[in-house]
């Protein structure tokens, strides 16, 4: 009797896992923020790149990185709206569409992975258990594509099970079950208005020893942004 | 009068940077290219015409300097240049860029001065773009002189936006060995910019003095995770190139697709130029050429009537230069860079093809950045092809750019 009692009382404090998702694709950057970032791309027995980015992010679809440093890279910007992707090349001022799977930046993280970390739109969830990642105990989710024009077919999905729902790791597969990359979330500080992960480390699979560090250094979170600092004749703008 | 602008600009920049407002920190950048050139005779510089030494060199020092101060933002760019070689040694500055921009929000913007205005998705060729100086037909990856505009951006809603441009320019491209024919044209355009189902739609309009009226359409769209497509193309009654042919209507189209792959990025574009010499045309103007240039070295006729024809020679020879977008029909050009050692090494290559004459303008090049705040950059110019065809015509063997800078 009390084992059944305490199954009803876990599985009644179990979300589901659309909502676990959900309170995960909010737990990194919230609706809206403004941030600073440094991404460090090493690749096998060369030398790191290190660019700074300031982010605008206005919901799950719209969101605009501009290069702050080195200098020699200082103006680049990539814009993302919806499922289109333009990069503004300040050297021949010109703006590029650009395809949403190509890699961000020369790294290991796509367009896609860059501007849309919420995964709630794009991918049915399914509880596929807890499981102890990194020292946390995590709900386990695996996530299929709704359809093919997402970026990856299947993704396993690991987010604490302590309350705060940060994700810890999410590892992206092909649709022959292939995995291609991992990412791994860490270092949660107070950043902004609250704590979250401020690290995340995305390594590729099939190529062994190469990976891309994003490093959060400032965020603001629910600024206001006007919608229209998300269209592509903006990114000619130069902030 | 351009000058004295472009200078009080400069100015203006370096009052800026110097002044107790609070701004963000003046970007500034200097630099050195060369240019030299192996020149050669060719149909185009019978007799050596255009007076060129067998090398021809051009030598710069650059700067630019930009500086933002809230919503505004001045930029400057411009160089010091001796040429070296030929008859014509000389030392004179120029003003690639120098404005002064203010945004009101994300929803208007205003720019006057010398600029560039990126005008139409092409890469190689931009068949809308009436509002900027003409590319260098052998060397399209040099960096752009401006025009002097006023320039406004209104983005009424995120999916759309209208550009409005009044500009004054010359068409004369730069960045070689000899003058090309010059001539000045006053625009109005117009660009309205819209984002319909995931692919950008622009409808462009443009006219004015010195040039013909022209509608446009470009669209650009993802076709795939890694590739993206766009269609850009120009509608307008009369040639540009000679004869004038008033009386009939032109198109010219660009569609390309461009992939981006990890450190790869290749691109391939195909130029229909509706204007341009067919096979038969083209025989016409170079038997025209060889019958001026052959009149003008004739010992037998007297010296008034050699003057005649090498004028009209001279007239003929630049036409390559004078502003068109290319002499044939049928245009491929292919472009590949990747990037190595966390974007220290980049290497480039890119072929453009006279599809019509078989002639090829081939641009290797290679960029090393040592630090976040050095680059240097090597670009090879070489004609390849058939030597009656388009780009050997050009009264240039070879050419390689050298160019150093130091961001501050």
């Amino acid at each position: 009797m009390s084992n059944l009692l305490l199954a009803v009382l876990l599985f009644a404090e179990t979300p589901d896992a659309t909502a676990i998702l959900k309170r995960a694709d909010r737990a990194v950057l919230g609706e809206r923020a403004i941030y600073t970032m440094r991404m460090t791309v090493e690749r096998p027995g060369k030398p790191a790149r290190v660019v700074d980015m300031k982010g605008w992010k206005k919901g799950d679809g719209q969101g605009l990185l501009r290069y702050t440093a080195p200098p020699k890279e200082r103006g680049t910007a990539y814009l993302r709206s919806g499922d289109n992707t333009w990069l503004y090349l300040p050297n021949a001022e010109k703006v590029v569409r650009v395809g949403s799977k190509q890699n961000f930046g020369g790294g290991d993280f796509s367009n896609g992975d860059i501007f849309r970390l919420s995964l709630v739109d794009d991918y049915v969830p399914t509880l596929a258990g807890e499981e102890t990642i990194e020292g946390q105990a995590c709900y386990k989710l695996d996530l299929k594509a709704k359809d093919r024009s997402v970026a990856y077919d299947r993704v396993l999905y690991w987010v604490r099970s302590d309350g705060t729902y940060y994700p810890v790791r999410t590892e992206y597969y092909t649709i022959s079950g292939r995995k291609l990359k991992w990412l791994t979330l860490s270092d949660v500080q107070r950043l902004g208005q609250r704590a979250r992960p401020t690290r995340l480390l995305m390594e590729s699979a099939l190529d062994r020893g190469a990976r891309t560090e994003l490093q959060f250094l400032t965020i603001e979170d629910e600024p206001a942004i006007d919608d229209r600092l998300f269209a592509p004749s903006a990114l000619e703008r130069g902030q | 009068m351009s000058a004295r602008a472009g200078a009080l600009l400069l100015v203006v920049v370096v009052a800026v940077a110097g002044s107790t407002v609070a701004a963000d920190r003046p970007e500034l950048e200097l630099g050195v290219e060369s240019l030299s050139y192996e020149t050669t005779e060719t149909r185009l510089n019978r007799g050596n015409v255009l007076g060129l030494a067998d090398t021809e060199e051009l030598l710069r020092a650059t700067f630019d300097g930009k500086q933002a101060l809230g919503d505004a933002r001045a930029v400057f760019r411009g160089y010091v240049q001796r040429t070296i070689g030929g008859a014509a040694a000389s030392t004179d500055w120029t003003v690639r860029q120098a404005y002064l921009q203010y945004g009101w929000g994300s929803g208007l913007q205003l720019r006057i001065g010398k600029q560039r205005i990126a005008w139409g998705s092409g890469f190689a060729w931009n068949p809308t773009n009436r509002v900027e100086p003409a590319k260098n037909p052998l060397n399209t990856s040099l960096e752009q002189e401006g025009a002097w505009a006023a320039r406004m951006d209104w983005v009424p809603a995120p999916w759309a936006g209208v550009i409005l441009v009044a500009a004054r320019s010359d068409t004369e491209p730069g960045d070689l060995p000899f003058a090309a024919p010059a001539q000045t044209r006053r625009t109005a355009a117009l660009r309205a910019r819209f984002l319909v189902k995931d692919t950008d739609v622009a409808a462009v309009f443009s006219g004015g003095k010195g040039q013909r009226t022209l509608l446009g359409l470009d669209v650009g769209r993802s076709v795939g995770g890694t590739l993206t497509a766009h269609v850009e193309a120009a509608l307008y009654r009369g040639a540009e190139l000679q004869p004038p042919r008033d009386d009939r209507s032109y198109t010219r189209v660009v569609a390309g697709v461009l992939q981006t792959r990890g450190d790869d990025a290749l691109s391939l574009e195909y130029f229909y130029n509706g204007e341009g010499y067919t096979s038969a045309a083209a025989d016409v103007y170079l038997a025209t050429l060889d019958a001026t240039s052959a009149r003008a070295l004739d010992p037998s006729l007297p010296p008034a009537a050699r003057a005649q024809a090498a004028s009209a020679y001279a007239a003929a020879a630049v036409v390559p230069y004078g502003g068109g977008l290319g002499l044939r029909r049928h245009y491929l050009q292919a472009a590949w860079t990747r990037t190595w050692s966390g974007g220290k090494w980049s290497l480039s290559a890119r072929g453009t093809a006279g599809l019509a004459d078989g002639g090829v303008a081939f641009t290797p090049g290679a960029s090393y950045a040592p630090r976040g705040d050095v680059t240097l950059n090597l670009d090879a110019i070489v004609p390849l092809g058939p030597a009656a065809s388009e780009y050997r015509l050009a009264p240039l063997r070879a050419a390689v750019q050298a160019r150093a800078r130091v961001i501050f």
